[in-house]
């Protein structure tokens, strides 16, 4: 992938709850077309840091720069607006609507009308509902949810139930995307599945940043690999660097792991 | 095509039985529209914005008692007094909304609650603008053209605001808005990942469904000639809720079906069993949720859907 030119980009980032400093000054950025993994042991701060990129909650230092025009401040909604659309980690349908009405609210930012045309019914208003009904139609083909187009967003299996997150992201036409933890729950065809689907998205020249404990999925993914322990970034480098990361070995399997552990090749990591 | 004459086929027949019944039916009917105009609007704001306000009929109340107020005791004329009493419910709506962008469910239903009772305590306390416990009656009706509104031309008054309440619903219920407010409904968080401006989105919902209400509300003021508290009183702005809840929240047909019958059943079982007729809507209350919480057009989906299937099943 030839990774284009930086669409987000982090510094300092820091966020505390009371006395506990769950993101400590952490940066990097993410290109447009790259797949860059965020990965830790549990607790490292991945979350608060996609918390934080998605306006959830203001961070105590730092800059989240898109364009290079800070968007800390700004509440979700408007963030969504900007181009940074996610998945949840815990899928979050919109139970009451069908699949088609689900990734039609993902479109939500790219829509110009306002209500006064919706009311006085103006051709204008129905060609864009239109349109947008055949986009979201083209999204769900292109996550292969073709079939349960009129299922009931309850009646979903989870893995179909990631897809439409998906789709529903997409609709937003997103300059960077997040995933939280897309694999988890997946069985091993629909890990597959999303993983060719990820793939298409980055090639389509949209920013992917995902959070992923599944090694194998994320390993065969990221284009880079960015590793946080306690809050701080421990590593930043390419995934086949990562896995020999004496810093990152020790994160995850203790002090006792790195003695027998190959240093030599960790030299490659956050360089 | 077809919709402008369904639409002008049922204005058409909506604008000729008040003509055709007996005077008390003539009033049990363009009652029974008040209660669905209202019941439609609560419908969206309750069933598909989500929002649990218990202050929807004191909004009719307030379009009542300012068109009333203004008319008689300020000498406004009609088409000025309409445009005021609406605006004034739209920005006691607007301010009352903010309630609704911090609180959810229950402490929203206690907030609004406590502004429909608020409603009432002015009401009673407002002397001679109000009419105090007795409210105002025996008012002039209102003249179009020197001609006086009255009668079956009030009914046909009230299905043109039910109709233009409708039409207005359907529109936003089938548009981007009507998705943000079911999508908040259902997971604000996710609403707003996906760049619904919650907050905006819920202001706005409860502002033009009240206003509705208030347009229901002031063509009512004028079918008895008085409007007086007990009216716009806390057992009434429950009742609404059950014709919502019975009917199907969410669904406009719903909540037509729910005000229909919850009125016709009211005005059938009161002449026998007198105020135990409230027990009689208790109990159907309690069994169509226990049956089908999606009401009774859950319930008829249920039964058609089952038809179907086994159709299917028979021939495979």
């Amino acid at each position: 992938m030839t990774a284009g030119k930086t669409f987000i980009e982090i510094s300092n980032l820091s966020k505390r709850f009371g006395g506990l400093t769950a993101v400590d000054d952490v940066d990097f950025e993410v290109r447009e077309g790259e797949v860059l993994g965020l990965i830790g042991p549990n607790g490292a701060g991945k979350s608060t840091t996609f918390n934080l990129i998605c306006g959830y909650y203001p961070a105590n230092t730092g800059s989240i720069r898109l364009d290079g025009k800070e968007i800390i401040g700004q509440p979700p909604h408007k963030i969504a607006a900007l181009g940074i659309m996610r998945t949840f980690q815990h899928n979050m349908p919109f139970e009451g609507m069908s699949v088609t009405e689900n990734v039609m609210v993902g479109a939500h930012t790219t829509l110009h009308g306002g209500l006064i045309p919706v009311l006085l019914g103006t051709g204008r208003a129905r060609s864009e509902e239109r349109a947008l009904r055949k986009k979201a139609d083209e999204l769900i083909d292109f996550v292969g949810l073709s079939e349960e187009r009129d299922t009931p967003v309850t009646s979903l299996s989870f893995g179909q139930g990631r897809l439409l997150e998906t789709a529903r992201a997409l609709a937003g036409e997103p300059r960077l995307i997040l995933f939280d933890e897309p694999a988890a729950g997946l069985t091993p065809s629909e890990c597959v599945r999303l993983s060719e689907i990820i793939r298409g998205i980055a090639d389509r020249g949209i920013a992917v940043l995902l959070i992923e404990h599944d090694m194998h999925f994320l390993m065969s993914l990221a284009e880079r690999v960015v590793v946080l322990n306690f809050g701080s970034k421990i590593a930043d480098a390419l995934p086949q660097d990562i896995r020999n990361n004496p810093a990152v070995i020790q994160a995850y399997l203790g002090d006792a792991a790195v003695i027998g552990a190959d240093t030599e090749n960790g030299s490659g990591a956050d360089a | 095509m077809g919709a402008a004459i369904r639409w002008g086929g049922a204005a058409l027949i909506m604008c000729v039985v008040p003509f055709l019944l007996p005077l008390y039916e003539m009033d049990v009917y363009r009652k029974m529209l008040f209660w669905v105009a209202l019941a439609i609007s609560y419908n969206f704001l309750f069933g598909i914005a989500g929002q649990m306000a218990l202050s929807h009929f004191a909004f009719a109340g307030i379009g009542a008692y300012t068109v009333v107020i203004l008319m008689t005791q300020a000498g406004v004329p009609l088409l000025l007094a309409i445009p005021l009493a609406l605006g004034l419910a739209g920005i006691l709506a607007f301010i009352v909304s903010f309630a609704a962008t911090r609180l959810e469910g229950f402490y929203l239903a206690l907030a609004t609650l406590a502004f429909a009772q608020l409603f009432i305590v002015i009401l009673d306390e407002g002397g001679a603008l109000t009419g105090g416990t007795g409210g105002l009656t025996s008012y002039k009706l209102p003249l179009v053209f020197g001609f006086e509104i009255q009668g079956p031309w009030l009914a046909i008054a009230m299905a043109l605001v039910l109709l233009l309440t409708l039409a207005f619903l359907l529109r936003i219920d089938r548009s981007w808005y009507g998705r943000a407010c079911r999508a908040i409904r259902d997971n604000g968080e996710a609403a707003a990942a996906m760049g619904v401006d919650v907050k905006r989105t819920k202001i706005m919902a409860f502002t033009l469904t009240s206003v509705m209400a208030a347009g229901a509300g002031m063509v009512y003021a004028f079918f008895d000639n008085t409007v007086n508290p007990p009216v716009f009183g806390l057992e009434n702005a429950f009742m609404l809720l059950f014709m919502v809840i019975i009917g199907g929240s969410g669904s406009h047909l719903g909540a037509i079906v729910g005000a229909v019958l919850l009125r016709l059943l009211q005005d059938m079982l009161e002449p026998f069993v007198g105020q135990f007729h409230v027990m009689g809507l208790g109990i159907l209350m309690v069994v169509v949720i226990l049956v089908q919480p999606k009401g009774l057009v859950g319930i008829w989906d249920d039964l058609v859907g089952r038809k179907r299937a086994g159709r299917r099943k028979a021939k495979p």
